[in-house]
């Protein structure tokens, strides 16, 4: 009884997150389950039916929810253990599934297992995924697809001083899509395409590991095959998005597979040293290639209104080696200090060649393209310091010194002639170091009470791109007061980049605050609530061209992109039991992003030079859910569910994305 | 070497009293223990008595029996310190390519360490004993990620879809192998090599014969949020076009364009019209962002 106690006691707790209200988490039958000969069998299911009707953008609420009615296994799971650990065929089966039966969100796991034999693990997975994307691509770029994932490990000999693994993985995504292709030269039009997506990766592992003289070495070799064949279309004449210009589109058709292979190594090999050091490295290396050919076929009328056909042919194969090398060396030279170093390398590059045809109203253009050459060489080392003062304070620092190197050549097309390149034939090369430095304490005055602070700043002279990390700063902190029937912590986190140069800079500012706390004081009740609020600002430089109505000549315009972001999340929850017989959870989560305060999009007293920059600096809405579940046990085995979940989506300056949901569902739990 | 770790100085083979012995009083725990992880050692019935059952983890139980049980006569857990905890458990979980940063690792910094996420008696969860479901584990500190979960675009970790771990090793991660090899400190790399977004995404792994710089480079989190966000598509900004001038505005020494341009990343040209809406929808034109290999401006 004690361990029930426990067990549902722990369930509950887990109970107060803010995920779907299905499954139902409250737990059916005995956790003892039963036994059968030198097995003993935990099993239980829950089949249920979902409901869901909605209003508003049903897109929306496609993209961001997606449950929809019908039977659901909602949940299961099957456990039969070895009482003795010698079972014939297998010591343990655990099988647990999710969502079967038509969820947009499904899994399956499964772990057969013989002691000192073998082990096996499955992992499946499926996803359906619907993504309008209004605010993105003049809204033409939908998807509408299923991802399938499944992995299967196989581990000889678990136990054992040398193992042999194996291992399959496939994921595909599969489904229609559109997009968008621009025909039939930089003045041209943009016309929607449709395509179906196909694509696939399969992945076989084969493995062991070996410990002799104290080390262990983990070898670890995959092959591994990915491919695209997604022909794309447009299936009627097509004027475009432009309604004022001549370009119309009549035909269209493009096919663009691609065929690659990675074949990997990894090499590990560890070793602890009787309490005074420890080393472990790895090697890693990717030696990936990619072929594809893309063939297109369109035909109207372009930009001055003359009949035109386009016809574009290419073939190409890259190549990217992969080489990633640590070095970890740990040392423990009294029980309060540890001091880890690591050595890093990386090295990866991409080359290859391509070839081009293109074919305008028969004329023949024909460049040919290399791959970009890109090598991004990159040696860090980074040394850490943990010293444990007292058992309630202790340091930790740490420094890191990163030099990256990338060298280009740029893929321009090149007509018939190979890759222009600088007089001296070497690569346009740039370098980068970071000089980063960081610094925890750690207090734990009672030993209820943590509290950690720490901060790292870095210097980058020579960032890739303006919104990188170049001179930043992150600050934490942390308390958390800890007792059996509750706890209560708070934090705040500082993250700021400065990023500038001299005629325009980069600067963002991030701060996030929080605070949540649980209270469990006994068995039938226990409470769960939080709150966080995240701040975003950054501020860009930025430089375009305005065309006013008035004037022919192109305005070269200096600007700032300004973006404000304030979001309010709040999450509640709470479980009452009702004796033995009835289980009442209700939650609720709330996450509103105020933005900088204005009423409209375009009301605020800072004046931009264009309207649209000035409207993209806040985007403001709300998205809540509440949600409320009630399960009432029948029997010892079985119990009857009843949740149902609101969703409601909210923009502030445009409700054409806007949605409101109510979901639900009924089901039986129940364990034989 | 386990007596080193655990055991006090000294220890015998005598002090060790066998699991039997400790069931007597540890009745609870025993009679759930076949289904612990943990069991193999007694179900072996090979292993050295420091390496079997109760006392491989608590020590020698002797000293435990004698005095009729309390905390200062065995090795509690509840008592250790997070360190001893530490190497408790590495003494035997240590030498793994998963566990080969736990040490530099930033949960170990702040003194999370294994009994922390994992329940040894009392695990609710199907596999590696943890102590509630990951998910939960995971959020009861980070706030900020259950925070951005709970947003309109995520990926679906509270759907059951996606876990933690697929992306994060919470037992520490070797360096990233973009951007400078420092942050973020705790992702997992697909193939030992490549961010772990690309073990989903699968095509936009490229090659390309044109790689959009950043993206080779710096990688997915340029422009995207990979918890969750109030944009679509997870992207950093609400509007596409403002994402995209943040770095294409043709100043400084930016992006790899190198000396015959040496004006940052190329901004956009003189007959893109900003006031035109056609040209606030970058992607519409260049759909191919991520990379393509017929068009050095990502036309297709």
């Amino acid at each position: 009884m004690k361990i029930l106690t426990s067990i549902s006691f722990l369930c509950a707790c887990a109970a107060l997150a803010q995920p779907p209200v299905a499954p139902t988490n409250e737990p059916v039958g005995s956790p003892r389950g039963d036994n059968f000969e030198n097995y003993n069998i935990v099993q239980s299911f829950e089949l249920g039916y979902r409901f869901a009707t909605t209003g508003g953008d049903f897109d929306m609420y496609r993209s961001t929810v997606n449950y929809t009615d019908g039977i659901r296994l909602l949940s299961s799971s099957l456990s039969i253990q070895s009482r003795e650990g010698h079972g014939r065929w297998f010591d343990q089966i655990q099988i647990n599934t999710q969502g079967l039966g038509n969820d947009p969100y499904e899994s399956a796991s499964v772990r057969v297992e013989k002691n000192r034999l073998y082990r096996y693990d499955m992992i499946w997975r499926l996803n359906d995924y619907f993504n309008p994307a209004l605010t993105i691509a003049n809204g033409e770029h939908f998807k509408n697809t299923t991802r399938t994932m499944q992995d299967h490990d196989l581990t000889l000999f678990p136990q054992s001083n040398f193992r042999l693994f194996m291992g399959f993985s496939r994921n595909v995504d599969d489904g229609p899509t559109l997009s968008t292709v621009q025909l039939f030269d930089f003045r041209g039009d943009e016309y929607p395409v449709f395509a179906n997506i196909h694509e696939q990766q399969t992945e076989y592992r084969l493995g062991g590991e070996a410990k002799f003289l104290g080390f262990r070495l983990n070898v670890l070799h995959g092959w591994e095959d990915f491919k695209q064949d997604s022909p794309s279309q447009i299936v009627a004449p097509e004027i475009g998005n432009n309604l004022t210009d001549l370009n119309k589109l009549t035909s269209f058709q493009s096919s663009f597979p691609y065929h690659g292979t990675s074949p990997y190594w990894r090499v590990g090999l560890f070793r602890e040293g009787k309490r005074l050091w420890a080393v472990n490295g790895r090697f890693s290396y990717v030696s990936g290639q990619r072929g594809f050919i893309d063939n297109e076929l369109s035909s109207g009328t372009n930009v001055v209104g003359a009949l035109t056909t386009q016809q574009i042919l290419a073939f190409g194969n890259a190549r990217r080696p992969a080489l990633a090398a640590n070095l970890n060396v740990s040392l423990f030279p009294t029980s309060f200090l540890t001091v880890t170093n690591q050595t890093t390398v990386n090295n990866i590059r991409t080359v290859g060649d391509s070839v081009f045809s293109q074919y305008t109203l028969g004329q023949p253009i024909q460049p040919v393209i290399p791959y970009t050459y890109l090598g991004i060489r990159t040696v860090a080392n980074s040394t850490n310091v943990e010293l444990r003062v007292r058992k309630w304070f202790a340091v930790h620092t740490g420094y890191e010194y990163s030099d990256r190197r990338i060298a280009v050549i740029d893929g321009q097309e090149n007509f018939g002639a190979p890759a222009p390149a600088p007089p001296d034939n070497s690569p346009f090369t740039q370098s980068n170091h970071l000089n980063a430095g960081m610094l925890g304490l750690r207090f734990k005055p009672l030993k209820q009470l943590t509290i950690l602070l720490d901060g790292e700043i870095g210097r980058n002279n020579a960032p890739y791109t303006p919104v990188s990390d170049k001179n930043y700063q992150v600050f934490r902190g942390r308390a958390e007061y800890k007792q059996k029937s509750y706890r209560v912590a708070a934090y705040a986190k500082t993250d700021y980049n400065s990023n500038s140069i001299s005629l325009t800079s980069y600067v963002s500012r991030s701060r996030n605050y929080g605070a949540d706390f649980s209270w469990t004081p006994n068995e039938w009740f226990a409470i769960d609530a939080g709150y966080n609020k995240l701040h975003l600002d950054s501020l860009g430089g930025v430089n375009f061209f305005l065309i006013p109505q008035s004037a022919f000549s192109p305005q070269d315009v200096f600007g700032t992109s300004y973006y404000v972001s304030n979001i309010h999340t709040a999450n509640l929850g709470a479980r009452f039991a009702i004796g033995k017989r009835a289980d009442i959870y209700v939650g609720y989560s709330h996450v509103q992003d105020t933005g900088d305060g204005r009423a409209s999009a375009t009301a605020t007293s800072v004046t931009e030079p264009l309207l649209a920059l000035q409207s993209a600096q806040t985007f403001p809405l709300k998205f809540l859910s509440p949600q409320a579940r009630l399960s009432i046990r029948l029997n010892r085995l079985m119990r009857w569910n009843v949740g149902y979940q609101y969703y409601g989506y909210n923009e502030q300056f445009s409700n054409i994305q806007d949605f409101h949901a109510h979901t639900g569902y009924t089901s039986v739990s129940w364990a034989f | 070497m386990a007596c080193s770790l655990l055991a006090p100085a000294g220890a015998l083979a005598a002090d060790y009293v066998g699991s039997n012995v400790c069931k007597t009083c540890h009745p609870d725990v025993w009679s759930n223990f076949y289904k612990n992880p943990h069991f193999k050692s007694l179900a072996s019935g090979t292993e050295t008595p420091e390496n079997t059952g109760c006392e491989s983890c608590h020590g020698p139980g002797k000293a435990h029996v004698e005095a009729r049980g309390g905390k200062a006569t065995i090795i509690a857990f509840s008592e250790l310190g997070p360190e001893k905890t530490l190497d408790a458990c590495l003494r035997c979980h240590g030498q793994t390519i998963s566990r080969a940063n736990i040490r530099r690792s930033t949960h170990t910094q702040q003194d999370v360490v294994c009994s922390n996420c994992h329940s040894i008696h009392k695990s609710p969860a199907p596999k590696f004993l943890l102590a509630k479901q990951q998910t939960e584990l995971c959020y009861g500190c980070h706030a900020t990620a259950r925070a951005q979960f709970s947003m309109p675009f995520k990926h679906r970790v509270n759907e059951g879809s996606v876990q933690c771990t697929d992306c994060h090793n919470p037992h520490g991660a070797f360096d990233p192998t973009w951007r400078m090899a420092a942050r973020p400190h705790m992702v997992d790399q697909r193939e030992g090599t490549e961010e772990a977004c690309l073990k989903c995404h699968i095509d936009k792994r490229g090659p390309f014969v044109f790689e959009h710089g950043s993206v080779a480079v710096e990688r997915c989190e340029t422009c995207h949020q990979p918890h969750g966000s109030m944009n679509a598509r997870l992207l950093k900004r609400p509007t596409v076009f403002t994402l995209c001038l943040q770095c294409h505005n043709g100043q400084g020494n930016f992006g790899n364009f190198g000396p015959a341009f040496h004006t940052g990343v190329q901004k956009p040209p003189s007959d893109h019209n900003l006031a035109n809406p056609r040209y606030q929808n970058c992607t519409t034109c260049h759909p191919k962002i991520h990379g393509s290999n017929t068009s050095e401006f990502f036309f297709r």
